[in-house]
């Protein structure tokens, strides 16, 4: 079933790939289909974490293309995500989170 | 992984050696620019991948080499993860309103009625350098491919705006496009320019780039191009523009994209800023395109260092180039000159003597006397890098 549901995923950009092609610029209707590799993080604790919940907003790669940052800035970072973009994550996993970056991604400090 | 263990030296070797890979097309299909993935996205060729979603895609430095940016190598910048992915311009309006005589809803027919003007303009984004900043700073890691050099058409902002008709009292004008946040608590992107900029000549809804219309991900069907000023006004996918009575409010003017007000646009490194105001104009800069750090130099052989210079909107005056880490310094040649707002191309005939490892600099300066800083000017949201760029040869 899911393997049906991609091959017409394929097929349908194909022919619109196609479409394009002839139709030249400014055909009315211009459509792309974005692509989206997953990105693998380091494990350790709190990696499933991360995973649900950065994952809403964007991709795990903005977190992997980032410095060994410090804590303070981790924490600075994490923090700008849940008060100033909401992002629905609770003082708890915050701080879980925040862990895991800095183990993983930080500067050790 | 070895993201940031290596110096400024090993970086500029790996870009290097990557550069000259991609300009003899060699690399297998899994490459990786120090670890930075390249991959094609649709209407776009292998870029260097910062992010998928938003995605955020930077411009390999081999295509500085030509005046005009390719469209399909342009970089590629969003804020917020629902991007338009699809475009019916039949359906797709230009809504023009808010603190104005008349609202106009105009299609792509309408706009292309509006008088055609086109020039070619540097478009680069706020953050273009932002890795290089000491201490490191948050935010997309960029190189020096966040930029481009793009010939751009379309309708004067102002011939739009004065058939809405701009009421007395109006304070700013906001652009809204097509992205949507992926939460309604993450703020719509959407951008503001004082209505006096708004009404200045040369700002376009532009809808052609270097004569075709625009990839969906550089802002198809149309987007606002402000010469000069840095990329994150150049609303993509542009929808709605707004008079407004009074000063926008919006997050991405209001909070983000801000630097320190000082005459620099810097601060003491690692401080915070005490009054801030929105990023505006380019600063002055010039980069080294050629030879490559991989370059195979020999001694008594000529060559020519070729480059690029630009600034916010006034042309360059003089490109001066040292071959010995900025001891002596001489006068390039410019080349080609495409406007106050292109990006000029500058050669430097060069014979090493004696065979060794040379430090490149080029130091740029427009017509108003803006230059370029021998050590970098720091800001907390690393924007506004111009640091005069070093680039070691090694001579055989």
């Amino acid at each position: 079933m899911r393997r049906t549901i991609i091959f017409s995923m394929i097929l349908a950009s194909l022919i619109l790939a196609a479409a394009f092609a002839v139709a030249g610029p400014q055909a009315p209707v211009h459509s792309i289909s974005l692509p989206e590799t997953r990105v693998e993080l380091a494990p350790g604790d709190g990696k499933v974490k991360v995973e649900t919940f950065c994952n809403i907003c964007h991709s795990l790669d903005y977190i992997t293309m980032q410095p060994k940052f410090s804590r303070a800035q981790w924490t600075g970072t994490v923090n700008k995500m849940v008060k100033v973009f909401g992002a629905p994550i609770n003082e708890e996993d915050s701080k879980m989170i925040i862990d895991y970056l800095v183990a993983q991604y930080g500067a050790g400090n | 992984m070895m993201r940031r263990g290596f110096s400024r030296r090993d970086f500029l070797k790996t870009a290097g050696a990557f550069t000259a890979m991609t300009a003899i097309g060699e690399f297998p299909a899994e490459v990786f620019a120090d670890e930075r993935k390249m991959v094609r996205f649709p209407e776009k060729t292998d870029l260097i991948v910062l992010t998928q979603r938003p995605v955020q895609l930077e411009t390999p430095l081999h295509y500085f080499k030509e005046l005009i940016t390719p469209n399909k190598a342009l970089f590629v910048r969003w804020h917020i993860s629902q991007l338009p992915t699809s475009v019916d311009l039949n359906l797709w309006r230009l809504r023009v309103g808010g603190n104005t005589e008349k609202e106009l809803a105009l299609s792509m027919d309408d706009l292309k009625q509006f008088e055609k003007v086109s020039y070619t303009a540097v478009i680069q984004c706020s953050g273009n350098g932002r890795s290089f900043f000491e201490p490191w700073v948050a935010g997309g890691q960029w190189k020096n491919g966040a930029m481009g050099n793009v010939t751009f058409a379309g309708a004067r902002l102002r011939d739009i705006l004065n058939k809405a008709g701009i009421k007395a009292g109006s304070v700013d004008v906001s652009f809204d496009g097509l992205d949507r946040a992926p939460l309604p608590s993450v703020p719509d992107f959407v951008k503001s320019l004082p209505v006096d900029k708004a009404l200045e000549d040369d700002i376009l809804v532009a809808y052609e780039m270097n004569g075709e219309y625009m990839p969906l991900l550089n802002g198809f069907p149309a987007r606002l191009v402000v010469p000069g000023w840095y990329a994150t006004y150049w609303v993509k996918g542009l929808t709605d523009i707004t008079v407004l009575p009074k000063q926008f409010e919006g997050f991405w003017v209001k909070t983000a994209y801000r630097i320190p007000d000082t005459a620099c646009g810097c601060i003491p490194p690692g401080s915070a800023p005490k009054k801030t105001i929105p990023i505006n104009r380019m600063t002055t800069r010039s980069l080294i395109i050629d030879p490559s750090v991989q370059a195979q130099l020999k001694a008594k052989k000529p060559v020519e260092i070729m480059g690029i210079a630009f600034s916010g909107g006034y042309s360059i005056r003089e490109v001066i180039v040292s071959v010995d880490k900025g001891k002596t310094w001489k006068e390039a040649r410019l080349g080609q000159d495409k406007g106050r707002y292109s990006w000029i191309q500058w050669f430097f005939p060069w014979k090493p003597d004696t065979p060794g490892k040379y430090t490149l600099m080029a130091r740029a300066t427009n017509s108003i006397g803006e230059s370029q800083p021998f050590e970098s000017l720091w800001n907390p949201a690393g924007y506004l890098w111009n640091k005069i760029e070093k680039v070691e040869v090694m001579v055989t």
